[in-house]
């Protein structure tokens, strides 16, 4: 099983954005409870910046969402950390704080209030020198999140700790150190959690392929544990894999990444373009838009 | 136990592209180890220099690059053949500059002429390369593949955008491209896979990586051309298994370390040696990174090349 949190609350999608703009409940509560029914685990709060009235936009974001949806916790997530502590009181049940980079500033801003308002938190291994060149550095990272959590007395199952999925069609080989590193998170930190933005690794890939991409990556760390993802609410497909009602596809896929062999002939068109998937993502075929013609 | 060298297990093999036509027709590529690894593989074709032929007098040049050709810099046909004559070109790159909309803007029919006459005045095979202007290349070297028939030229730059244009007439008349993308080993196999679904045969596709001179983003095309070779050589990467052809004289002419003059600044030293050897250590760098085709301007720069390939490939 790996708990999804719905993406698509997002200030960055242009109804959604107009709406919060404008204070109106209708399409926020209705694209929350489209996301109920689609069956996610958490429904996250993307207001990015928020720069304007982050604080009392949060707050009434949060009690509509929560009127409508009241059984599902919400995950913030805004770089405005007045924004978030206004959020982080609205809410009734636990929250998730999306997201404490390992940047001194944010962590000192960031986790007393997770603190005080007894919320979990994304700890994302993002530090000073910004993205982590491989699957070491996004260690070390983790390790200072560990360090600080204990500091304010935060058990280590109340961090979810993000990797830092990155685009396939740019950064191939650091999509294999991400890989690396949540293989070993699970020895670095064993009741840590886990998360990531999963939608990342086909950002800039396009449209149409994004899914299958998004899709065959998270077969692939869900091996390793991954404990959560951001993901499309919408893909009933991803939904089922996170589910385990997709066994025999996430079988392929583990073979593909044992280097076992296949046999192609046997496999149907779907298959084969899950198996050419994970060969892309594992670094053994070079990135290209066209990879799944070749 | 005596110490072994490691040797690297190549699975794959570039492909073999022909330019030109009758005896004085080239091959390069073919290569089955990396740059000058002879002791691990083949390098069957060694890498050529291409004379750089401007289709207008270039009036900016310094006048020490201008020199070896002055007798000729105003006619493209008579600077082509002492190319070929005199300094002993194997290969002529024509760059069509005076098409350039946002220059002498000349009109295509007037661009190709000049084309047609030089590639009709040569034996050595002919590069030709476009204003770089995506429109209005993919009207000029359409033309240019029509002409050139039978002549087996070597047209680009071929990009995303005008691809399907010029790729088409490249493959209705038997011309080989170079496709250009920029310093991307990603974006590289991907218009190499769009010309393969185009239609184009596998021996008439070269690639551009896109080239930086020294001090100015070699070592970005450096690092793109060697990532380009690990992937057809060590990977089976199909779709980067050809050529590369490095568009680089211009990239070095053009800075500012070429046209500062001694007397301005006599730390920097004698201007004329300094560009050359600019030129040539540029040249150098992208051979041992991959490069096939060079296209070169000055012959004392070439000279070195040719003796550095010579060194290496013997």
């Amino acid at each position: 099983m790996v708990l999804r949190i719905g993406e698509n609350l997002n200030v960055i999608a242009k109804k959604i954005g107009e709406a919060l703009k404008e204070r109106n409940p209708v399409p926020i509560r209705e694209m929350a409870e489209a996301e109920a029914k689609a069956g996610v685990d958490l429904i996250d709060i993307n207001l990015g910046p928020a720069r304007k009235a982050g604080a009392e936009l949060m707050e009434w974001v949060v009690k509509t969402v929560q009127e409508v949806v009241p059984h599902i916790p919400l995950s913030l997530d805004t770089t405005n950390v007045e924004a978030m502590e206004a959020g982080l009181k609205a809410h009734k049940g636990r929250p998730l704080i999306n997201s404490v980079s390992a940047r001194p500033e944010r962590m000192d801003a960031l986790v007393p209030l997770a603190q005080k308002y007894h919320a979990s938190y994304i700890a994302l291994t993002l530090g000073v020198e910004g993205i982590p060149r491989d699957a070491n550095e996004r260690g070390m990272l983790a390790a200072e999140h560990l360090a600080k959590a204990a500091e304010f007395g935060i058990p280590e199952d109340d961090l979810w700790v993000d990797p830092i999925v990155l685009p396939i069609n740019t950064q191939q080989i650091q999509v294999q150190g991400c890989t690396e590193f949540v293989m070993m998170l699970k020895e670095i930190a064993p009741t840590c959690k886990s998360t990531c933005g999963l939608s990342n690794i086909s950002n800039g890939a396009p449209g149409h392929l994004r899914g299958i991409l998004n899709r065959t990556y998270l077969i692939m760390i869900k091996r390793y544990g991954m404990y959560s993802a951001i993901v499309d609410a919408f893909d009933a497909e991803m939904a089922a894999i996170c589910q385990d009602k997709m066994p025999g596809l996430e079988a392929l896929v583990h073979k593909v990444m044992d280097g076992e062999a296949i046999d192609t002939t046997k496999l149907s068109k779907e298959e084969m373009e899950y198996v050419k998937t994970t060969r892309v993502l594992l670094g053994q075929t070079l990135y290209s838009d066209s990879w799944l013609e070749l | 136990m005596a110490f072994q060298i490691p040797k690297i297990n190549y699975t794959g093999k570039i492909k073999e592209v022909s330019i030109g036509s009758g005896s004085h027709a080239i091959k390069v590529g073919g290569e089955s180890c990396y740059p000058f690894h002879l002791f691990e593989g083949a390098m069957p074709n060694p890498p050529r220099v291409a004379f750089e032929v401007w289709d207008y007098p270039p009036e900016e040049w310094q006048e020490w690059a201008i020199e070896p050709y002055k007798d000729v810099i105003n006619d493209p046909v008579a600077w082509a053949k002492k190319s070929q004559d005199t300094y002993g070109a194997e290969l002529i790159a024509l760059l069509l500059k005076s098409a350039d909309p946002n220059g002498m803007n000349r009109d295509v029919e007037q661009v190709v002429a000049t084309v047609k006459s030089v590639a009709d005045a040569i034996t050595v095979p002919l590069l030709v390369w476009g204003c770089v202007n995506d429109e209005k290349d993919a009207a000029l070297l359409r033309r240019v593949a029509e002409l050139c028939e039978g002549k087996n030229v070597a047209i680009g730059p071929l990009v995303e955008k005008n691809y399907k244009q010029i790729g088409a007439m490249a493959i209705g008349y038997n011309q080989v491209v170079m496709a250009s993308t920029p310093i991307d080993v990603n974006l590289a196999k991907q218009l190499n896979i769009l010309l393969g679904n185009l239609g184009m045969p596998d021996d008439r596709m070269l690639i551009d990586p896109t080239t930086g001179g020294l001090g100015y983003g070699l070592e970005y095309s450096y690092s793109v051309m060697e990532r380009d070779r690990m992937a057809a050589l060590t990977q089976e990467d199909v779709k980067l298994q050809y050529p590369l052809v490095c568009n680089m004289a211009h990239e070095v002419w053009k800075t500012k370390e070429t046209k500062v003059k001694k007397e301005d600044n006599p730390k920097l030293g004698d201007e004329k040696k300094r560009s050359i050897l600019m030129e040539a250590v540029t040249a150098m760098s992208l051979l041992v990174a991959g490069a096939d085709i060079l296209i070169m301007r000055h012959p004392d720069a070439i000279t070195l090349v040719r003796d550095m390939i010579k060194e290496l490939t013997n």
